[in-house]
């Protein structure tokens, strides 16, 4: 008996399959989305509307990112609102000034989400907590911290970090903007690691993966520490966009990041998706409340677009995948 | 045998493990020399798979040593167990669907490229030289292995272990969903000229007898004993298995033929590859399927069932026109139709619930008392069943998946019993089950059958095929190839059909 069963699956030019990829229909969407805008308010192509888009758009988008690695081993990381909240207040409390107070600023905020992350990690790998009780633990604490820290807004950012990080270099480069491509890049190059193929293992089947080797453990602790990293610095240049502190700043942000994450494509059951595609996700969110303000649209509608638009764009790439499934079958 | 033990590839000496109250294994004891395939033997439960974790390092034992040519062998994990050259084909595929083929050969250690990232063609490049190396060359190593079929995933899974195992390779049930042997067979023989030592486990006596020279036999977690296999007869190693000598294994019983009422009807079905189809079942009959992998049984069963697409053709139920959209419609119409799904592991079970909840599933709402579930009237409805299909009571409180294998496939064939409908469609019921276990299903299927009931199913097993079904129809690439009844159903005239070579006369197709 001989019977070879070969499969050979339809192959597509790069070009082609970038298109048709989850991120590529955010993207599409998000473009579109552009043309409107510029059509309703025409100095939409302008540097100083696009800078402030990008700032507006840049804490929620890292928020997204971080989320995204958590999302991708297959978990909900709700503790990003705790970490904003709690690096919010920190950075208008003990504003640090010029550009080593920035820097100091940076990297306490990184090493707040790293250490978040890390327990949040400890606590899924090690202790065996589902990864939303672990996280929602975590996040009441770090939401709890804010409030003794700063039981009301007030307080008043560092104006080196407010004035420098929603400028532009040179002119043209919004410097908000940076920071995600640093993100892409990173996440570009980790995606290429071992940990990084382990995240999208884990996320399809963690018994699997463990029999394949993949140290899961190690894993999935790296990918709560890079997310809580990620949430540090989205609470810093937030931080710098409101200039001032709120203790229940990282709220709005948790179902957003949520939002943001799965209109990029990435299905929350993980295994697939993403960071760019999460980024691109909350750029959509924010250009969207603009978009329907500029059409004259009053922003107590703005959560019903945005739902809509976040279930239309999920349908219509399920759509999608379906369709190449049914074409590669033949 | 060598008292010498630094001529012993791997001794394996008084493992025992125990999961809490449950005793996996007891006392199991083995001795592998380099290059001899040595057959792990024994009915599900009786702690194949714990042994196999724990050669792997993906479980300690609680006691006894293992040695490999002399020294220690204590595996602190899967990868510690890979460089100290031991490596195992799953039988429950260890592979990722979302990555590539490539990827799933490397894990867990890309090969590098510039910055030290993985390189994406370095891990091309190799993959390829390694399925080459074993004769796949066919397999694009940039394919998703989720596109993959069962039996192409299965070489894959086989082909990874081998590339990890120099010094002792375990393969559990590896030709589980293989369609082709010989290719494994190959693999294995050259293996064993490079001294590798070869535990093979599985319930296909046959291919032991082919493979192996040495058998060991496990029963509840201790290892009964050591054979030679020429030496030994099937009913002895079966009475070694089971600890009772060997019921004799009988054929169905006719049915009563071409009088009874048909119970389901398919005229010209085609969907997916499958191509105008058409055969009756008769109340009372058991109809079997034979195919090699990927002829359109798959699509088979799932368009009966309303999981794949119609592009033609009708279905009636006890002469009703059904157009079945889902399984929970077929379950409901006429007198039913029941699908027992071909991956438990997937499709069938639901892993944390009980055993019993398991088997309720269908009914839940017959058992529901004032709209609750009580668990006494579970395990209650369960019961009645789980005798019908020889699955012990005891099990029924404990959650499926710390089942075997045998005893969630007895347990799922239960639930489809359960659910009163006259039709089933059983996909592989047998697969990867034991020699008991597997009695005991062809029993039940053969009460339900002789109580009234239709049966279809689909066996990747010619022996099964010979002993279970009153009528056989063989498809090849998608279309029905021959249709043999009664006494003309031979392992022989069916192998010939499977591959496009007609030798007993087709029988015209029923209309």
């Amino acid at each position: 008996m001989s019977a070879v069963t070969a499969n050979p699956a339809r192959r597509r030019s790069p070009f082609w399959r970038a298109v048709i990829s989850d991120t590529g229909i955010v993207a599409l969407i998000y473009v579109l989305l552009y043309a409107l805008y510029a059509f309703w308010q025409p100095d939409a192509l302008s540097l100083y509307t696009f800078t402030d888009l990008v700032n507006n758009s840049t804490p929620l988008a890292l928020a997204a990112a971080g989320e995204t690695l958590v999302v991708i081993s297959r978990g909900f990381d709700l503790s990003v609102a705790g970490v904003v909240s709690l690096t919010n207040v920190l950075m208008a409390v003990y504003p640090l000034d010029g550009p080593g107070g920035a820097l100091a600023s940076l990297l306490m905020c990184c090493a707040i989400g790293a250490f978040v992350g890390m327990i949040n990690g400890i606590l899924v790998a090690r202790l065996g907590l589902q990864t939303i009780a672990a996280t929602l633990g975590t996040m009441i604490i770090c939401q709890g911290l804010a409030l003794v820290i700063l039981d009301a807004p007030g307080g008043m950012v560092a104006d080196f970090v407010t004035y420098t990080l929603t400028d532009t270099l040179f002119g043209v480069v919004p410097i908000a903007g940076l920071f995600l491509v640093a993100a892409v890049v990173l996440w570009l190059a980790f995606r290429r690691t071992n940990t990084g193929i382990g995240l999208y293992a884990i996320g399809a089947d963690e018994q699997s993966a463990r029999f394949s080797g993949v140290a899961v453990s190690g894993v999935r602790i790296t990918a709560f520490v890079g997310a809580g990293i990620l949430y540090g610095v989205a609470g810093f240049m937030l931080s710098a966009q409101t200039a001032t502190g709120n203790p229940t700043a990282g709220t709005p942000f948790l179902m957003l990041t949520f939002a943001a994450v799965a209109l990029g494509g990435t299905p929350l059951g993980g295994g697939r998706g993403s960071l760019v595609g999460s980024i691109l996700g909350a750029g959509t969110l924010m250009l969207l409340q603009k978009v329907l303000f500029s059409g004259g649209v009053s922003s107590f509608y703005t959560g019903i677009f945005q739902g809509v638009v976040l279930v239309l764009a999920i349908v219509f790439g399920n759509t999608v995948a379906r369709l190449l499934k049914k074409d590669e079958a033949r | 045998m060598s008292t010498d033990e630094t001529r012993l590839a791997v001794r394996i000496a008084k493992i025992a493990k125990s999961y809490g109250p449950t005793v996996a294994l007891d006392s199991v004891s083995i001795d592998l020399r380099p290059g001899e395939v040595h057959a792990l033997l024994g009915e599900n439960g009786a702690g194949k798979s714990t042994l196999v974790k724990i050669l792997s390092g993906v479980v300690k034992p609680d006691s006894g040593s293992m040695s490999i040519l002399g020294s220690p062998y204590r595996p602190h994990g899967i990868v510690d167990a890979r460089t100290q050259g031991v490596a195992t084909a799953f039988q429950e595929l260890s592979l990722l669907p979302n990555l590539s083929i490539a990827e799933n050969l490397m894990l867990p250690k890309m090969p590098r490229g510039m910055l030290g990232l993985a390189s994406h063609r370095t891990a091309m490049a190799s993959a390829g030289r390694i399925l080459m190396d074993y004769g796949l060359a066919h397999f694009d190593p940039d394919t998703p292995v989720g596109v993959l079929s069962l039996s192409d995933r299965q070489r894959l899974e086989i082909v990874r272990a081998f590339t990890h195992a120099a010094k002792l390779l375990i393969l559990d049930e590896p030709t589980a969903a293989l369609a082709d042997v010989e290719w494994l067979f190959e693999l294995v023989r050259r293996q064993k000229s490079l001294q590798t030592a070869i535990l093979y486990i599985s319930h296909r006596l046959g291919e032991v007898r082919t493979l192996c020279s040495r058998a060991t036999i496990l029963r509840n977690g201790r290892s009964i004993g050591t054979v030679e296999l020429s030496g030994a007869s099937d009913a002895n190693i079966f009475e070694m298995m089971v600890g009772r000598s060997a019921r004799e294994i009988i054929n169905t019983p006719p049915s009563a033929g071409g009088v009874a009422p048909v119970a389901l009807g398919v005229k010209g079905l085609s969907g997916g590859i499958l191509n105008d189809v058409s055969f009756n079942v008769r109340q009372g009959e058991i109809v079997g399927i034979a195919a090699l992998e990927g002829q359109g049984q798959r699509d088979l069963f799932r368009t009966l069932i309303g999981l794949t697409k119609t592009n033609g053709g009708t279905v009636e139920i006890d002469g009703v026109r059904a157009q079945i959209a889902s399984p929970g419609a077929a379950l409901r119409f006429g007198n039913g139709l029941a699908y027992l799904p071909e991956d438990r592991k997937s499709e069938g079970i639901l892993a944390g619930l009980t055993t019993a909840s398991n088997m309720v599933l269908p009914i839940i709402s017959r058992v529901a008392r004032g709209g609750i579930v009580w668990p006494a009237g579970e395990r209650r409805a369960a019961h009645e069943t789980a005798a019908v299909v020889d699955l012990q009571q005891r099990y029924l409180h404990f959650k499926i998946d710390e089942l075997s294998g045998g005893n969630q496939q007895k347990a799922l064939l239960a639930r489809v019993i359960m659910t009163g409908a006259r039709t089933l469609l059983l996909f592989d019921p047998t697969r990867g089950v034991d020699v008991g276990t597997k009695q005991s299903i062809y029993e039940a299927i053969r009460k339900f059958a002789a109580d009234g009931g239709s049966v279809l199913f689909y066996s990747s097993e010619l022996p099964e095929l010979v002993h279970l079904a009153h009528r056989c129809i063989v498809l090849y690439g998608g279309r029905i190839f021959a249709e043999y009844q009664g006494d003309a159903i031979d392992e022989q005239t069916i192998v010939g059909a499977l591959i496009g070579h007609a030798r007993g006369a087709k029988t015209e197709v029923a209309a």
